[in-house]
């Protein structure tokens, strides 16, 4: 029956088949295992049997914006990765609907379905829900998106290539200074997200520390779209700048409305604002946009230049980090799978750990003890309609 | 294999059990969307508040976190039930949406909670457990049923007005399904929360609720296994289409939507609908048990003597906007009288036999009945004083059978069973069948008995007029009002109906109706008073009455329907069996229900406890 | 200065969504769920005939209008129209108006992509005055115009009109107005089209007002439209503006006051506190009981 299924998924338009035919064989169980393993090593690994990923994404629901860019990276790594020789990959993407049940059925799916590894799944919160069934299951699982603290501590299976906030924040955040002299700020995050508010404690531990005032925090929803109030508020304080954690929903609009009500002062932004949207959408009122991120997408490092390259190919459009981040999720597990020539879900567990100065998009990329990315953060301000690094 | 599909079957589970907390207020008719806002608050302060799972191991740290959740649920809806109780249909919706809307800002705002991030638990909750509280649950509203509370709540939903007339406290009935909701919406949110192992105030939000809402109403919100087969409806969906390989992304959710019209519009009464429902019938092991036995489990009351006063209004009023309906009214009624009220339309019967039942408060003067003051009584306790009454419009417990409209009927009479049904008591059993042999005694009295499982929106207009009859005397009454019971009856079927009152006031029962068909009240009554403008304008023996110049002037000369006038002039009080022969015979075989013909005639002999 | 027009501004796109609420409500005593879909469909039709057909605002606006219309009958007929009669209409009516909106939101994300949208720059003039010291847009200066406009022509409608007519004598009593000879079905359907044309030039004005249109649009402004009509009174056309502007200018000097966190529970503690102290709203009337 498991078999079947797994077969009838693989047949769904969701799926990519790699392999020229799925063998659609591997049974059930723990028999898999050993035909995974292959001769070789690196480019020259050599594995008989297609190795099969999962991946659990939000593909429908409030953070779908999100999923259907990691989809198009994690699509757009799987067709280069097609390319190669010796492996191939059987990518699963799922959709989780952002709802805690889905997440929770599908990691269970892919455990008994026996994957090799799980990339997800979207959100942070979902991450620590689900992480848990891979984690005793003993199937390795790379976050592409997770941000929040505590995430990889779920167990040594589980591994993420996005850096955390507080590992872009304190940069921004004393670069910033820096260069506008910052003395008091006003915070604005919205309290309702996972990510955000984590983000929101980033950036007031780094404002601390840099001895930045926090004249007034302002909270909105995630779901909120009407900032006018809260500028007006933030307004009053007169700051040197604006320090907002929030998802590119927000961002967009706020950004929009804070210059309309002629707040001129920068906007501090984290991950959540670094997406080509921001100045498509908000256009001129995007300018003097400071954002830190985990993804410089102006990097000229070469695989960054490809990857931007080929995915406004295939897409026609510019990618945003989570595309970055998936697309590079499924190249490191790539590289993992190669280095020790074996897809068994040990192996990669063993080789993801040992990841170390890898060149990717995200620039030199290692996996530290915590089984956290290790990976240079950037800062960007937006000039001109386009991110450049802040020096 | 079913460990296999362990997760989502542990997710229908809990589901159904959510949906369970919408079903406790759905059956008494009750809207209400806080049930997110209750298990979001049971869950967080279980969370918080109970021990590890190594302290005392786990069970036990689920068991008190269970308990805790729950009181936690129960008391949340006590605080939000108390203000809100008297919010009908949307606007109570509305009003336990910004509760659960306000409680998730303050979760959200609160730092025990973790804010958004949300406050780890661990995963205790296994398939076994999920299923073993389901079935705990479903037990206890399967149990709930056919318990004389079930069925009070259920009245409640059909029409409440007429619940209370049946003297079903409806403030309190509706708070107990609320509270239950609340505890069993603490009890979903704990166990949901041992199982997901993060919970956020975000995992009860808005669309929870309406998840939960949905899933109840899919399944059937009037049948106790329709939350189990909505969750399952759910909770598969999802899991079919990614077995059948339809594509991710947006033809999931649309076409789980579409599933979700089609069974709303083609299945009313949800999932549920589709199972067969076993219709209720009295077991008539003795086809005429007076012999005491049933009555025993029966509550008896003490009527009024003959010739005891049943009713005494002075100077009685109602006033609307200006307008007297009713002005300066002074009646006294006696036990065993039967007073036929008559008066042209506007007159103001309606608005007084209201007053008398305690459904109007008088706005000038005062009234007691068996013992109440009416005004400041509520109406259910007007009505187990004794009074029982129908209503001009029928106002019958539309989707429930004819039976269960009569139990509800004897529900001043029955005992409470629910508790005792829980636990399989036989004592709860042996009133049960009391109250079913009471109900189906007084189906038999109106000529009903064969449509005791017909439900009560699918009997003819003159069917529900009786039963409507039937299901006022299975309460016992002492006092029974008829708002007019023959309207839209033919010459037979009014004859009959005047019979019975006739046996009825035999049986020493006091009654008092309205009625346009004078003839019918000239015949059936002892006393007759005539309302005109608000006012009494004539009482009297019906011969008095029919003599009255004021009244031939005042009431029968406005009237225009001819037969009426004749009926009074000639027939009818010289043969007081009514109608005239030659129309009796082809109406009976045409008109009269099959057997009820006998069954109507025949003087009741069900002992009343007249003292 | 400036909270205060934030408040009128952004109450004002609260009464022009709660009006759609609050007509279906006063008609046929049901709330329709698929409004905050209609609501965030027609945001996105708005900016794909002036992105992509070149129109300018003027010229897409009374499009809009009449596409939110034709899916106000077209909800009235899927969703509410067979439930007609039905013991259990009032649920199913909410089950299947939710339905339908999962419906629609999966078609706009099929067609548009989850990403969020916005109407190209300089489709509406960036016209700014000056107003004591505060700031207004021309967008929100035409929101408010719009508003009052409709509203004070519907109001007229209502009162004047035949269909005006027919439209009261249905919410009174469906029964009674059949006999007088009125078409229910009609009058049900053209309020549901009133009512949807309503929500998608709330969805538009909305959109550019604050440049961004997004799938979830409908669900963040549904539940103020449900305290607006609370607050105002269900079914009450003056009440839905009052009622907007009351939550509106409530959660601007909520924010200003006593705390950004708290806004949310602001409206909703003002909504609970209608609905136990006067529960037919601000302007609504109590409908008597009939025995």
């Amino acid at each position: 029956m498991r078999a079947q299924l797994t077969t009838l998924a693989a047949a769904s338009a969701a799926t990519i088949l790699l392999a020229a035919c799925g063998s659609g064989e591997e049974g059930g169980g723990s028999a898999a295992s050993g035909e995974r393993a292959g001769e070789g090593t690196g480019d020259s690994c050599t594995i008989e049997a297609p190795v099969p990923i999962g991946a659990v994404l939000s593909l429908t629901g409030a953070a779908a914006s999100y999923g259907e860019s990691q989809q198009k990276g994690l699509e757009l790594a799987a067709e280069e990765l097609a390319e190669k020789e010796g492996v191939t990959y059987e990518l699963t993407i799922e959709d989780d609907q952002t709802d805690p049940r889905q997440g929770i059925t599908l990691f269970d799916e892919f455990v008994t379905s026996d994957v090799s590894l799980i990339i997800g799944p979207t959100l942070s919160n979902a991450a620590v829900q689900a992480d848990p069934i891979a984690q005793e299951a003993g199937v390795p699982v790379l976050g592409i998106s997770n941000t929040a603290a505590g995430v990889t501590e779920i167990g040594d299976y589980i591994h993420r290539n996005s850096l955390t906030e507080s590992a872009v924040i304190p940069q921004t955040i004393a670069k910033a200074t820096e260069e506008y002299g910052l003395e008091k700020v006003v915070v604005m995050y919205s309290n309702d997200d996972a990510f955000t508010e984590s983000g929101f404690e980033a950036f007031s531990g780094a404002l601390e520390d840099e001895g930045v005032e926090v004249a007034e925090e302002i909270t909105f929803s995630k779901a909120d779209t009407d900032f006018r109030a809260l500028l007006t508020q933030a307004k009053e304080s007169q700051p040197d700048a604006l320090v907002v954690s929030a998802l590119i929903e927000a961002a967009i609009p706020l950004v929009t409305q804070a210059r309309e009500l002629g707040i001129d002062v920068p906007i501090i932004g984290g991950n959540g604002f670094n997406n080509p949207r921001l100045m498509a959408d908000a256009g001129d009122a995007a300018e003097g946009v400071v954002v830190g991120a985990a993804w410089n997408s102006s990097s000229d490092n070469p695989e960054n230049q490809a990857f931007l390259e080929a995915f406004e190919a295939k897409y026609d459009a510019q990618p945003d980090q989570f595309a970055a981040q998936a697309y590079t999720g499924l190249k490191l597990v790539d590289e993992a799978v190669r280095s020790g020539c074996s897809a068994d879900r040990e192996a990669i567990k063993e080789a993801l750990g040992g990841l170390e100065n890898v060149p990717t998009v995200l620039g030199e990329f290692s996996i530290d003890e915590n089984r956290d990315a290790v990976h240079p953060a950037v800062v960007q301000v937006v000039q001109d309609g386009k991110f450049t690094v802040l020096e | 294999m079913l460990l296999e599909y362990a997760t989502p079957l542990t997710f229908v589970a809990l589901g159904a059990i959510f949906a369970y907390s919408f079903y406790a207020v759905l059956i008494a008719g009750q809207l209400s969307l806080g049930q997110a806002g209750f298990a979001s608050v049971a869950a967080f302060s279980a969370a918080a508040l109970a021990p590890g799972r190594e302290e005392v191991g786990e069970v036990p740290a689920l068991l008190i976190a269970v308990a805790i959740g729950m009181t936690v649920g129960a008391l949340a809806a006590v605080v939000l039930g108390l203000p809100t109780m008297h919010l009908r249909g949307v606007f109570l919706a509305i009003a336990t949406l910004g509760f659960a809307e306000a409680v998730r800002v303050v979760l959200l705002n609160s730092e025990w909670t973790g804010g958004a991030q949300g406050l780890a638990v661990p995963r205790i909750l296994t398939l076994g457990m999920a299923w073993t509280a389901l079935a705990v649950v479903a037990y206890w509203f399967w149990r709930m049923g056919r318990s004389r509370y079930g069925r009070a709540l259920e009245a409640i939903r059909e029409d409440e007005l007429a619940a209370r007339s049946m003297g079903i406290d409806v403030g309190r009935h509706r708070l107990a399904a609320f509270v239950t909701a609340g505890a069993v919406a603490g009890l979903y949110g704990v166990l949901f929360a041992y199982y997901v192992r993060l919970i956020a105030p975000n995992d009860f939000d808005f669309a929870a609720a309406v998840e939960g809402l949905v899933t109840a109403v899919v399944g059937g919100s009037t049948m106790f296994l329709g939350p189990l087969l909505g969750s399952g409806f759910q909770t598969m969906v999802p899991e079919i289409q990614r077995a059948v390989g339809v594509e991710a992304g947006w033809i999931r959710p649309f076409l789980a939507s579409l599933l979700l019209l089609v069974v709303i519009l083609f299945l009313p009464g949800g999932l549920a609908s589709l199972l067969p429902r076993r219709t209720r019938m009295p077991a008539s092991s003795g086809k005429d048990d007076e012999d005491g036995d049933g009555r025993s489990h029966l509550a008896t009351r003490r009527h009024p003597g003959a010739g005891e006063t049943v009713a005494a209004l002075t100077a009685l009023g109602k006033e609307y906007g200006g307008v007297h309906a009713v002005r300066n009214i002074d009646l006294e009624v006696r036990a065993g009288e039967v007073v036929g009220l008559i008066g042209p339309n506007g007159a103001g019967k309606t608005t007084l036999v209201n007053m008398i039942s305690g459904l109007v408060p008088p706005s000038s003067g005062g009234a007691t009945v068996l013992g109440v003051t009416i005004g400041r009584t509520p109406v259910h306790k007007v009505a187990s004083a004794g009074v029982s009454r129908t209503f001009q419009h029928s106002k019958l417990f539309n989707r429930l059978s004819a039976l269960e409209n009569v139990l509800v009927g004897g529900h001043l009479v029955s005992r409470p069973t629910f508790l005792r049904r829980l636990l399989w008591l036989p004592s709860a059993r042996r009133d049960e069948q009391a109250a079913l042999e009471q109900a189906a005694r007084c189906l038999r009295r109106v000529g009903l008995a064969d449509s005791a499982g017909i439900r009560a929106s699918a009997l003819s207009y003159g069917d529900q007029r009786r039963l409507e009859i039937a299901r006022a005397l299975a309460s016992d009454p002492s006092l029974l009002i008829l708002d007019e019971p023959a309207a839209g009856m033919n010459h037979v079927e009014a004859a009959k109906l005047s019979t019975l009152i006739r046996s009825l006031a035999a049986d020493g029962l006091t009654i008092l109706f309205i009625e346009h068909n004078v003839g019918m009240v000239l015949e059936t009554c002892t006393r007759v008073v005539v309302l005109n403008f608000g006012e009494v304008i004539a009482s009297g023996t019906p011969e008095e009455i029919a003599a009255d110049p004021a009244v031939i002037e005042a009431y029968l000369g406005t009237e225009d329907d001819e037969p009426v006038t004749g009926s009074i002039a000639e027939g009818t009080l010289a043969d007081p069996t009514g109608g005239d022969p030659d129309d009796v015979a082809p109406d009976a075989v045409i008109n009269v229900h099959p057997g009820a013909a006998g069954t109507l005639d025949p003087p009741d002999t069900t002992p009343r406890n007249a003292t | 200065m400036q909270q205060l027009l934030n408040g009128i501004f952004i109450g004002s796109i609260y009464a022009l969504f709660a009006i759609g609420f609050t007509l279906v409500f006063g008609i046929l005593d049901r709330l329709n769920l698929a409004h905050p879909a209609v609501f965030a469909a027609s945001a996105f039709v708005g900016i794909e005939l002036v992105e992509r057909g070149g129109l300018s605002l003027w010229a897409a606006l009374p499009i809009v209008f009449v596409f939110g219309a034709v899916l106000g009958l077209v909800i009235e007929r899927l969703a509410f129209r067979p439930l007609k009669g039905r013991a259990d209409a009032h649920f199913a009516g909410l089950i299947s108006s939710i339905a339908l909106a999962g419906m629609l939101i999966a078609v706009l994300q099929w067609r548009y992509g989850p990403d969020t949208r916005r109407f190209p720059p300089g489709s509406f003039p960036d016209t700014r005055f000056g107003v004591g010291g505060a700031q207004v847009t021309l967008v929100q200066v035409v929101i408010l115009a719009v508003s009052l406009a409709l509203m004070v022509g519907l109001t007229y409608m209502v009162t004047r009109s035949r269909l005006g007519r027919g439209m009261r004598a249905v919410a009174e009593n469906p029964t009674a107005a059949r006999v007088l000879g009125v078409n229910v079905d009609r009058i049900t359907a053209v309020t549901f089209a009133i009512s949807s044309a309503l929500g998608a030039v709330a969805g538009v004005l909305f959109a550019i007002n604050v440049n961004t249109a997004q799938l979830g649009m409908g669900s963040a402004i549904e539940l103020k439209g449900l305290a607006v009509i609370i607050v105002g009174g269900m079914g009450s056309l003056p009440g839905a503006l009052i009622g907007g502007l009351v939550l509106g200018l409530a959660e601007v000097f909520a924010v200003q006051y006593i705390g950004s966190s708290w806004r949310d529970v602001i409206a909703f503690g003002l909504l609970f506190v209608i609905l136990l102290l006067r529960p037919q709203g601000l302007l609504g009337a109590r409908k008597v009981r009939e025995v």
